[in-house]
């Protein structure tokens, strides 16, 4: 059997503040195969975030053990570049560095890891044109919408090519209609590159329509509390939304979420 | 008494005309209504010439050797504070790297910048003599401590997300630092250079107070023995233009380097 792409091990994190100690994610396990779309989905404080931040040694885990390609993650030390590099990170928040310009934006980690030459230049040309925004490339983050500030994020993690995406609520900000349009654009992109998605959303409607997979996570701790197979067929499109199978999904997966806040309140 | 009419016409887009007129009016505006109430008062030259014997005697003065103490405070102040600047900022860039000792350090250069460090200028004599270039550490002395104070400010005061994203890219401390917190410190910085522009003057002017010879502040106390007032007015209002024509050195700088925020 092939090695997954990701694999997380038992893996915990806690924070330790002057006035408690929070578990944000308790032995999270699973696997991702390479060229998976996988969601997470959960009510704010499941550790959804957590743990795709740990992936990207953003914060470092408190046990267990996280494996890229069956290369596992230092728990102290930085993470080697060769690792690093196979990741690219969409976040929730616009954060666009204000001072540079969108195509200065994009090209960010290509200068970060040293990536020179023409190829990776043109990534940056190639990219923005993909996403229709070669003619605002010598503007500033201020000066675009909302949507052209999350298209930007979205290619700037694309630019050196990793082989796995990490996105983090990315169309969370943007109005219906935008959050559509983007959510094909996305599933355009997977099915050319094919890398391997993991997609962080409170949306069930956009966690069933993007993924193969979804896992839904529960608080108080942290945790993976159940793995739904969404078999519908690929390329998904938007009328798919109508159809009985989807409103199947939806049903089970909102219970499923209800079933975590009702056991709060319990 | 006539006043100077507004020029309806906008001449050029972009760069509004109304930005210098306004400001230029209302001066005309104020020197007139002075210049009308000293004359119609009758108050004493002593206590307030008119704005025009200011003028006359203070351009008299300028061309015959005001003009060489005006250059002397100007050099003092722009070289002062280009150390100040430099220092202020390499000194919070050391100390920002960690943050024990931005909590050990804070407090004190606050006591720096509230403590008035023209009154050093006594023991410096002390210390140092009387070399004229003695008032250039002591506009240093007066300025490092605020550009300091904001600089490091600049530099903690990062948004996590922005952190979040280097760290995301596995980015070096020191990439860090040259591509995320210095830009993002930009604001910062230049507000605390235009802040130390203020203590500049004032320092230098003491400088001139304590230790004579050349400078403004010099010439204000000689003008005072011989009660020439209207020269007095006049170097002050010098003065003033050295921190006007600093600050908006300063201002037109940060228009080319924080092009992010108008």
């Amino acid at each position: 059997m092939q090695e997954p792409k990701i694999k997380f091990n038992n893996v915990t994190k806690i924070y330790k503040t002057n006035r408690q100690i929070i578990t944000a994610v308790k032995d999270v396990s699973f696997n991702i195969s390479e060229g998976d779309f996988v969601s997470l989905i959960g009510p704010s404080g499941c550790g959804k975030s957590t743990v795709i931040r740990l992936l990207d040694d953003i914060i470092k885990p408190t046990h267990g053990e996280i494996y890229i390609d069956g290369e596992g993650i230092p728990k102290r030390k930085k993470i080697p570049s060769e690792q690093i590099k196979k990741m690219g990170f969409i976040f929730q928040q616009p954060n666009l560095l204000p001072w540079m310009t969108v195509r200065q934006n994009v090209a960010l980690p290509l200068r970060v890891f040293g990536l020179k030459g023409e190829k990776w230049e043109s990534n940056v040309d190639r990219l923005l044109k993909m996403v229709g925004l070669t003619e605002y490339s010598d503007a500033y983050p201020t000066e675009i919408s909302g949507g052209m500030v999350q298209r930007v994020g979205v290619i700037r993690a694309m630019v050196h090519e990793p082989e796995i995406l990490l996105m983090d609520e990315p169309f969370g900000a943007l109005d219906e209609m935008t959050r559509e349009q983007l959510n094909i654009e996305l599933l355009d992109i997977w099915r050319e590159t094919k890398k391997t998605i993991i997609f962080i959303t409170h949306n069930v409607e956009e966690a069933i329509l993007l993924s193969s997979k979804v896992y839904v996570m529960g608080t108080n701790p942290g945790r993976i509390v159940s793995e739904v197979d969404i078999d519908l067929p690929r390329p998904r499109t938007l009328d798919m939304i109508i159809t009985k199978k989807f409103i199947d999904f939806e049903k089970k997966l909102t219970d499923l979420i209800g079933e975590i806040d009702l056991s709060k309140i319990k | 008494m006539t006043k100077n009419k507004i020029p309806k016409k906008i001449k050029k887009k972009g760069s509004d005309p109304i930005n210098w007129i306004a400001p230029l009016v209302l001066l005309v505006l104020i020197i007139v209504a002075l210049e009308a109430f000293v004359r119609l008062s009758g108050i004493n030259r002593i206590v307030l010439p008119t704005p025009t014997a200011i003028f006359a005697k203070t351009s008299a003065a300028f061309i015959q050797d005001l003009w060489f103490h005006f250059l002397y405070n100007f050099k003092v102040i722009f070289i002062g504070m280009l150390v100040a600047v430099s220092l202020g900022m390499l000194l919070a860039a050391i100390t920002s790297q960690f943050a024990v000792i931005v909590k050990a350090v804070t407090p004190v250069v606050i006591l720096l910048v509230v403590t008035p460090m023209i009154t050093l200028i006594p023991l410096m004599q002390l210390w140092l003599g009387s070399d004229p270039n003695i008032r250039i550490l002591v506009v240093m002395i007066s300025c490092t401590p605020i550009i300091m104070l904001n600089t490091l400010t600049g530099f903690t005061n990062i948004e996590s997300s922005k952190l979040e994203l280097a760290k995301s890219m596995g980015a070096s401390k020191m990439q860090i630092f040259a591509k995320v917190i210095f830009p993002n410190a930009m604001p910062q910085v230049f507000t605390g250079i235009k802040l130390g522009c203020i203590f500049s003057t004032i320092g230098s002017v003491t400088a001139d107070f304590v230790y004579g010879m050349q400078g403004l502040g010099f010439k204000i106390q000689q003008y005072t023995k011989y009660v020439m007032t209207e020269q007095i007015y006049g170097s002050i209002i010098l003065i003033a233009i050295i921190g006007f024509l600093l600050y908006k050195i300063v201002a037109m700088i940060e228009k080319k380097v924080v092009i992010w925020k108008l």
